[in-house]
Order: structure tokens, then sequence, then C-alpha cells
């Protein structure tokens, strides 16, 4: 091996949310004078305003820095990562590209869900773990806690971790040092035929589809014929580089460096993340193991205020896919709001990301309906349905079973919760599996819970009855029969498919009387008194009135002032855009989502 | 064929004092401001007159402010410079809104003699209590008297406007007020729902302080709906959302607003509206005072110099502004909008809105009648919803 990548450390850093991911990169990145302190940033390396604003990373972004350690100079290769359970994928993702990972505890919270779920993502990898104790600067800090957490509750040596504050810039040397030591240089065959991952990707206007990679073995330089072993089309390189971590072109990359692409790739789907890029004159035998195709768990329907703007949605959709290989979307029809999108998420969080960028990037007025999890549905034929929209269920008389998906839920925390969570998950039909004491300070619940129910309002549930103490991750563990009804939502007596959702039958009577409620709300009072009936079947379960509206007039016209009065009106109208006409009645974009929070108003 | 209308606005900023509500621009002055204020009004009258040689006024309307404040001599002196430099119909209506407190004898008599043939009264309300929440400075009793006066002095055109939905009013009061009116001899009243306006004492008390609470919207159209009926039951039309009148009684100068007739307005914060250009007046007393002495300098850098004070508040309306108007000011009516009149601003709402039409028509909102959309009689109380849902 040379000596070349003797001096290369790959490295990400995973941990729980919050607990100083980001910080702890904008740390390494200054120390390393990798970005002058003029330049540098808060959060530098979440780019997107998004990522700023909520303090979340959803976007990976490599960088490279240069630490001398012994009078040798080393490259530092840093691929930062998603911190929420919506993104695991993506964390998984850079886990592909490194030799380490640094895991980051908050020394006051100590081990939570996603600490675990993110040490085993890196154990499951191969990666060599660097264990490390944050916020020690906080007076709540307890290292001694937190390393006999880390070394009980996953199982690894946590002695030497350093203990540091990242935002205080306490001990980020010893962090520096430690990566150097033991986290392992890159072993690829810089002789070998070219074999690169595509980690991540992203399409640029001018340079066209951008790949982000880790040269495994071989070397890559401008004018090289590149193959991309998934989708067998080939190109010629425009430019390779590094990241500094803007984009900066160098000559070559070579086995164990991280860096990026480009061929004039005119679609980014042919940059398929996991695949291989090799030589095209000269292929490598084997590919890369890539990675598992991501399954997106929670669907929406996505429509627009303005129906005619559906060309526009389309093009937005299919420029936020081509960043976002976990989110899908078909055309979908509705009665009450036209035509648009079922999209597919994987989870709440992401959810949220996508509809908020697509309002905000694209400028679109968007409706978005209550989300759901995709049902496996079984027919008197035999046939089986997957639906994931609530308003193409089959009539009752030819479904055999329903079978909806289920979790695995795990959830962290101090003891005197226990009880509160307990009732929850019993509330949300989960079924107990497990209670662990991790030490005196810490539980760890284990339940079976259905996806339906964690999608709806579980995250505020659990955050407002431990007060923010709880942690939880989940993943999916397959299908289970249940007792699904849809519940149909009438306006004015006819029937709004786009309100309609799947729920168990024993909460059917409160969910839709809950809607019911909500609903009269949010939507203002129309022309004329308006009934909103929740049904089941045909059968009326619950019923509001929303009385009819009876003021809003403008007062005379002061001396022939009719500017003003117009003026008035045009804003008044304004305001008005937000309101999708259906049938008579004309509702507010957000009714549609509102059905999802029927609780909070009563706690 | 209808004779085209054409109205004079003249605007007098001056006022006793502020009352509670009014978010309008006037303000208390001495004689001298008053005189200096008359003489720029007047000349701005007589210049601008060559722009309307060929209308024909047909409405002439004094209102404020409070033009009853002024001295009389004042008035006169404006109409005489009007009927010098305009052409005015046989049958001109000549409007001047009085204070009931302001109003004297004398000044009645002055008014009468120069051609002023309506009066309208900021009576507001005849209970005591009130007229001081809102601030007026008269009282029940010097009400009836002002509208008696005005009987004595041969005014058989009289008009009251009252509020709906003042703190502490209740229907009964409102009823009280208008009974009392009628009795009078009262053949007009425009009745208007309070509107809370930025920058008033009362907007203050109520939406800032909140020492004072109003009426809500559901009692304010109660009120207005029992107006409405008592008002029908003594023989009144509602002919405009907020105007009730005796057949005849009409006001001929506030149709024309509404029918987008032409008119132009002279004096501080005067609106205009001529070839489907609305112009608004100068708010401040600085730039009208600027504005009258550029007028008639034949100079090329003083026109430069009113185009740029004009600049900002003329308004050429679009054709989708125009639609917008003719609906708005069209639905207020009784008789509604002309779908006529749409069609010919290229505004085929029959066919554009069709769907929403049979809806509104189903559910007892509007009513079409001879090529007319009108308002249901009792879903005038919320007819900017009506209106924004037929806008194109």
């Amino acid at each position: 091996m040379s000596n070349r990548q003797k001096n290369i450390r790959n490295f990400c850093i995973v941990a729980h949310i919050d607990h100083g991911k980001s910080t702890l990169a904008d740390r390494l990145i200054e120390k390393t004078g990798t970005v002058s302190a003029r330049d540098m940033s808060e959060q530098l390396l979440d780019s997107m305003e998004l990522e700023k604003e909520r303090g979340i990373t959803i976007k990976l972004t490599p960088t490279r820095m240069f630490y001398t350690k012994d009078g040798v100079e080393y490259t530092l290769n840093l691929i930062d990562t998603p911190g929420h359970v919506d993104f695991t994928y993506e964390v998984s993702r850079s886990l592909a590209a490194c030799e380490g990972a640094i895991l980051i505890v908050d020394a006051s919270q100590g081990v939570e869900a996603q600490t675990l779920a993110n040490a085993y993502l890196a154990i499951d990898n191969n990666l060599e773990i660097l264990p490390v104790i944050n916020k020690i600067d906080l007076p709540s800090a307890n290292t001694e806690k937190a390393k006999s957490e880390i070394e009980d509750v996953i199982g690894i040596p946590a002695d030497n971790a350093p203990c540091i504050s990242a935002k205080d810039g306490i001990n980020i040397e010893q962090v520096l040092e430690q990566v150097i030591d033991s986290i392992p240089c890159p072993n690829g065959n810089e002789n070998a035929p070219l074999k690169a991952l595509i980690f991540d990707s992203y399409y640029d206007n001018f340079k066209g589809a951008v790949c982000f990679v880790r040269i495994v073995d071989g070397s890559c330089k401008i004018g090289d014929k590149i193959l991309m072993m998934q989708t067998g089309k080939s190109y010629d390189v425009t430019e390779v580089g590094v990241f500094t971590p803007n984009m900066k072109s160098t000559d070559i990359l070579q086995a164990g460096d991280v860096g990026y692409i480009c061929a004039s790739i005119k679609n980014l789907l042919d940059t398929k993340v996991g695949d291989t890029i090799t030589d095209a004159n000269n292929p490598t035998q084997e590919k890369l193991a890539g990675y598992k195709e991501v399954q997106p768990v929670v669907f929406s329907g996505i429509f627009l205020v303005d129906g005619s703007k559906y060309g526009d949605l389309k093009d937005a959709l299919e420029k936020l896919k081509l960043n976002d290989a976990s989110l899908t979307f078909a055309p979908e029809v509705s009665k009450a709001l036209g035509f648009g999108f079922r999209c597919g998420f994987l989870g709440l969080l992401h959810m949220d990301i996508i509809t908020e960028r697509l309002e905000r990037e694209f400028n679109l007025d968007i409706i978005t309906t209550a989300p759901s999890v995709s049902y496996n549905v079984y027919k008197t034929n035999g046939d089986m349905l997957e639906v994931s929209n609530p308003s193409i269920l089959p009539p009752v008389a030819e479904i055999a079973r329903i079978e909806e998906p289920m979790v695995k839920l795990s959830v962290f925390t101090p003891p005197e919760y226990v009880g509160a969570i307990m009732e929850l998950c019993q509330d949300k039909r989960g079924e107990y599996k497990d209670l662990q004491y991790l030490d005196k300070q810490r539980v760890r619940l284990e339940y079976k819970i259905p996806l339906g129910e964690i999608i709806y309002d579980f995250f505020d549930s659990l955050k407002s009855r431990t007060r923010g103490y709880a942690s939880l991750d989940y993943e999916v563990s397959g299908f289970e029969p249940s007792d699904l009804v849809k519940l149909d939502i009438l306006l004015n007596g006819e029937p709004c498919d786009a309100l309609s959702l799947i729920t168990h039958r024993e909460k059917a009577y409160s969910r839709g009387r809950g809607i019911a409620e909500k609903l009269k709300k949010v939507i203002p009072r129309q022309l004329f008194e308006v009934p909103i009936q929740a049904c089941i079947g045909g059968k009326i379960i619950a019923r509001e009135t929303i009385s009819a509206l009876r003021k809003d007039v403008l007062a005379k016209c002061y001396g022939g002032d009719i500017s003003r009065k117009r003026k008035l009106l045009e804003k008044q109208k304004e305001g008005k855009k937000r309101m999708r006409r259906i049938g008579s009645i004309e509702l507010p974009s957000e009714a549609f989502m509102s059905i999802l929070k029927t609780n909070d108003d009563e706690e | 064929m209808k004779k085209k209308q054409f109205g004079i606005y003249i605007h007098i900023p001056f006022c006793m004092s502020k009352c509670s509500y009014c978010s309008f621009i006037s303000k208390c002055a001495s004689k001298e401001e008053i005189h200096k204020y008359f003489n720029a009004l007047n000349l701005q009258i007589e210049l601008e007159s060559k722009k309307f040689k060929n209308k024909i006024v047909t409405s002439i309307y004094f209102g404020g402010g409070t033009p009853s404040f002024v001295n009389h001599e004042h008035i006169v002196e404006c109409l005489n410079t009007i009927k010098k430099h305009y052409k005015l119909d046989k049958y001109v209506e000549i409007t001047i809104e009085c204070n009931p407190c302001s109003t004297t004898t004398e000044k009645l008599i002055a008014y009468k003699n120069a051609g002023i043939n309506r009066i309208s009264f900021g009576v507001q309300s005849l209970n005591n209590n009130c007229l001081k929440i809102i601030g007026r400075k008269h009282n029940h009793a010097q009400a009836i008297k002002a509208v008696k006066l005005a009987q004595k002095c041969d005014f058989a055109n009289i008009s009251c406007d009252l509020l709906i939905g003042i703190p502490n009013q209740t229907s009964q009061m409102l009823l009280n007020d208008i009974n009392l009116l009628v009795k009078l001899g009262v053949n007009h009243i425009s009745a208007y729902m309070l509107m809370l306006e930025e920058n008033t004492k009362l907007y203050e008390q109520v939406v800032i302080n909140k020492t004072l609470g109003v009426a809500d919207d559901d009692l304010c159209i109660d009120m207005y709906n029992k107006a409405y009926s008592i008002l029908q039951s003594l023989g009144f039309n509602r002919y405009e959302i907020s105007n009730f009148a005796k057949s005849g009684f009409e006001c001929k100068h506030n149709i024309n607003y509404w029918e987008m007739g032409e008119y132009v307005g002279f004096g501080l914060a005067a609106h205009s509206f001529y070839n489907n250009t609305r112009i608004s007046g100068f708010n401040t007393f600085e730039d009208y005072y600027d504005y009258i002495n550029c007028l008639g300098k034949q100079d090329s850098q003083v026109n430069e110099h009113i185009t740029c004070l004009l600049k900002e508040n003329i308004e050429n309306l679009t054709t989708k502004q125009l639609i917008e108007e003719t609906l708005m000011l069209g639905l207020r009516q009784q008789k509604g909008v002309s779908i006529k009149a749409l069609n010919n601003l290229g505004y085929n709402i029959l066919q554009l809105k069709q769907t929403l039409l049979n809806n509104l028509i189903e559910n007892n909102v509007i009513e079409i009648k001879n090529n007319y959309i009108r308002i249901k009689e009792n879903m005038f109380g919320a007819c900017n919803q009506i209106i924004l849902n037929l806008l194109p």
C-alpha cells in the first residue's frame, strides 16, 4: 500500500439528534484551517436554508481537511450525516464510504435511541467507532456516566473517549489525533481498474449530474471513459475534484480519496446512489455491494391550490427527486382536489421538508392530504392491493382482510416516564415486548406498534408526556391483519375524497368526532350553513355544523374613494388564494392536514 | 335613454373636533386657515373647469369634515364659482353635510338661497350615551332640533346618517332612532356599520386597550337586518346596501358613484373619476397648496412638478379593475350588477362562473332578474364574500 493512502482518513460523525454533530464538524473544519475564520458560518455544512433554520442536517456534505501530526500531513475526509430517524438511510450511505465513525454522545443526555441505532449501523458496516463525549461545558454534564453507558449499552470501550465541548472548542485536537490513531487508513489497490462508490449525487445546472464518490480502487481523471455498472451507461469524465468544502477541481482522484466526478451526465437518475463507477475500457470484475433500495413508509397526496400549475408541480417533484432518491411519486386524481401526486416519504419529517421545499424553492401553493401508511388489502377474489390512498380502498364486500405495517419501536427514557409511555403505546394499539434497565436512570422499552399510529401524533405526544426526555427509534417489521375501516367526511352532504382516511374500527368514532370538530374550527363560515359529517360505510357517526357567514361588508364610499375599497377587496381576494373550492364549499388548504392532529386541542 | 350624470364633490377638511371613529382628513382650523383653503379651492374649481367644458353637472356634494362648521359665506362663494364655470343641469341635486350642533337658521337660509336642495345630517345616533362614546359633540335634542330647523327652512330632501354597532348600542336604540327620524319626516337614511379604522381613538380603545367592546358580527347583522325591516315597513327602499330612501329621494350623487359615472372632486383628499381614470386627492395641505400654486402657470418646469405631484395619485383602470369595480359597486345596489355591463367589459360571467352562480342561486344567496345579478334580501351582510366569489 502506498504512503499516500496511509495518510488518508475517511470518517463520518454519527449521533442522536441534537448531540452536536454539525457543531463538531464546524470545529474540526476550523481547527484544521480548512475554512478561514472570516468565511466560517454557523453549521457550515448545513447549506440548505431549511437545515440552518431547523438545526437539522438533511443532506450529507463531505469536506476535506488537512491536519499535521508528528510532522506528517494527513488528509481527513469528513462526511456529515443527518441525525433524524427518517434519514437513517442517508447515514448508512455515508458509512459505506468511510473506514471509521465518530460517535458523539451528549454528556448530559447519555446514550439515546438514535445513538444506539447509529452505532449498530456503523458496526454493521465494519467501521471503527470512535466515541466522543460532547457538551462537557454543560452544568449537567456527567462524562463518567456517558462513558459507562457507551460501554454497557453499546458494548464498545469508551475509556479513552475524548471529552470535548464542540461549542466552546475544548479538546478538539484530541478528536483529530484519535481519528488519525484509531481509524484505519484506506486500503485500496491503486493499480487495479477503477472502482468507485457513488454515495450521493446532485444536479448542477452547468456541470450536469455530479457524483459524490469514494474511490475504492484505481484512479480517475479528466478524459477517462467511465461506466456506471448498474445502468450500463458510459461517459467521458469532464471534471474531478474534492470538497474544500466547496467543490474544487483536481487532476486526479485515486484509491482512498473522497471527491466528485462530473461527466456531462444529463439525467441524475443515471447516477444511481450506491452504483459502482468503473473504467469503461478496463472494467473491474466485481461491483460494490451498493445500498439496499429504500422504501417510503408514509404517503400523502400533494395537490395545488391553483390546479392549472400541475406541470410545475411535476417538474418540481422531478427536480427534488434528482437529489432525493427516497422520494417517490405517482399521479393521483382526486374528485375534490383534481390532479396531483401521491408521494411516498421516509417519514413525517421528510414529508415536511419536501412540502416546505416545494413551497419555498418552487413557489408552489400546495395542498397536502393527511399522511397514510400503505396497507396490504387482500380481496375476496384472492388479489392483493397495496393501498396508500384511502379513497381507492375497495368496497367492504370485496375485502377479505386488511394488513397494516407494524414497527419495532424502542424508546429510551428515564424510569419515571415508563408509565406514561406505556399508556401512550397502549392507546396507540402497541403490543408490549420488553423493558430493560440500562442503568438506574435509563430504561429501554420495546413495543410492536402499527406504523399508522406512529405517523399521527406519536412524536408530539411522547415529547409532551416525557417533557422531552424520551427518545425513540423504530424499524418496519412486517404486516399484520387488523380491523380497519375507511372513515369518510361529508361536507354539505357531499363526500370529500381528500379527507378520507383508514383507521382502526375501535378508534373510528373518536377520530370521526375529532375530525368533524377540527374541521369546524378550520373552515371559515360560508355563505350558507354547512354540515360536516363523518361516516363509516354510509353510517353517520359524527356531525358538526358551520353556521352561515353573516357579516362581511365594507363601509361607505367616502367622498367617492372607490380605489381604496377596490384595493381592500383585492387584498381580501389575495387572502382567499389559499382556499380551495370543493363543490359548494371553500376550504383552506390547511384543512386537509388538520385532520391529522385532532387530539392536541383537548389536551 | 337616461341622462348622463356628472358629479362634483367638494371636500371641506375642517371639523369642530375629531370624532373617535373618524380616520378622515379633517382638522380644527383658524379663520385664516379656512380662508386660505377656500381661496385655493375656488381657484382649483375655476382652473380645472377647462377639462369639463362639455359636461353637464347633475349633482354637487359638499362633504367633509364638517361643511356646516365653516362660515356659510365660503360655501356660497364656492357654489357661485361652480355656477360661473360649469354648466348645471336644471334638476341639479346639491347636497351639504351638516353637523347638528353647527347648523343654524342663518346658515340654512344661506344654503337654500344658494341653491342647495339636500341636507345630510351626521346624526349617527339619537342616544346620548352612544353619541358620547363616539365623541360626537351634539346630543339627542340638538339633532332633532337641527332636522326641524332644516324643515322650517323649506328643505324637503333631508337625510340622516346612522351608525350600527356603536359600543353599548342595542337594536332597540337603533329602532327608536329610526322611528323618531322617520316620524319627523326624514326621507333618506344612511345606516353604516361602524368600522374600526386604525389610528383612531376608538380603534385604540377597542382593539389596543380593550377598554370598550363593540357589537360582534352577529349582533351587528341582526341590528342591520332589523333596521332594514323597519325601514321597509315605513316605506323606505334599500337602494344600496347602506342607503334607504322613500321613492324619489335617493341620492343622485351617490348613485352616480355606484353606476361608475364620472365625477370630479375638488379640495384636499377629494377623489375624481373620469376617462376610466381614478385620481385621489392630496392628503396634506402642503401638497395641495403646492399643487394649486402650480395650476395655471404655463411653465414646463411647473408642469413637470405637477406631473410629479400627481404621479402617485393617478390610476388608469385596467379592464380587470373596471370589471372588479363594476361588480363590487353593482352588487351593493338593490338592483344588482348588470350582466350586460360585465359582458361589455369582456367578462362573460354567466358562462365563466356558471357552476358557482348555480350554487349560489340554489343556496338562496343571489338571484338573477332582468339580466341583473343581485344579492338576496337577507344576504347583504355577507356582500363582500359574494363579490369576492364572483370576481373574475
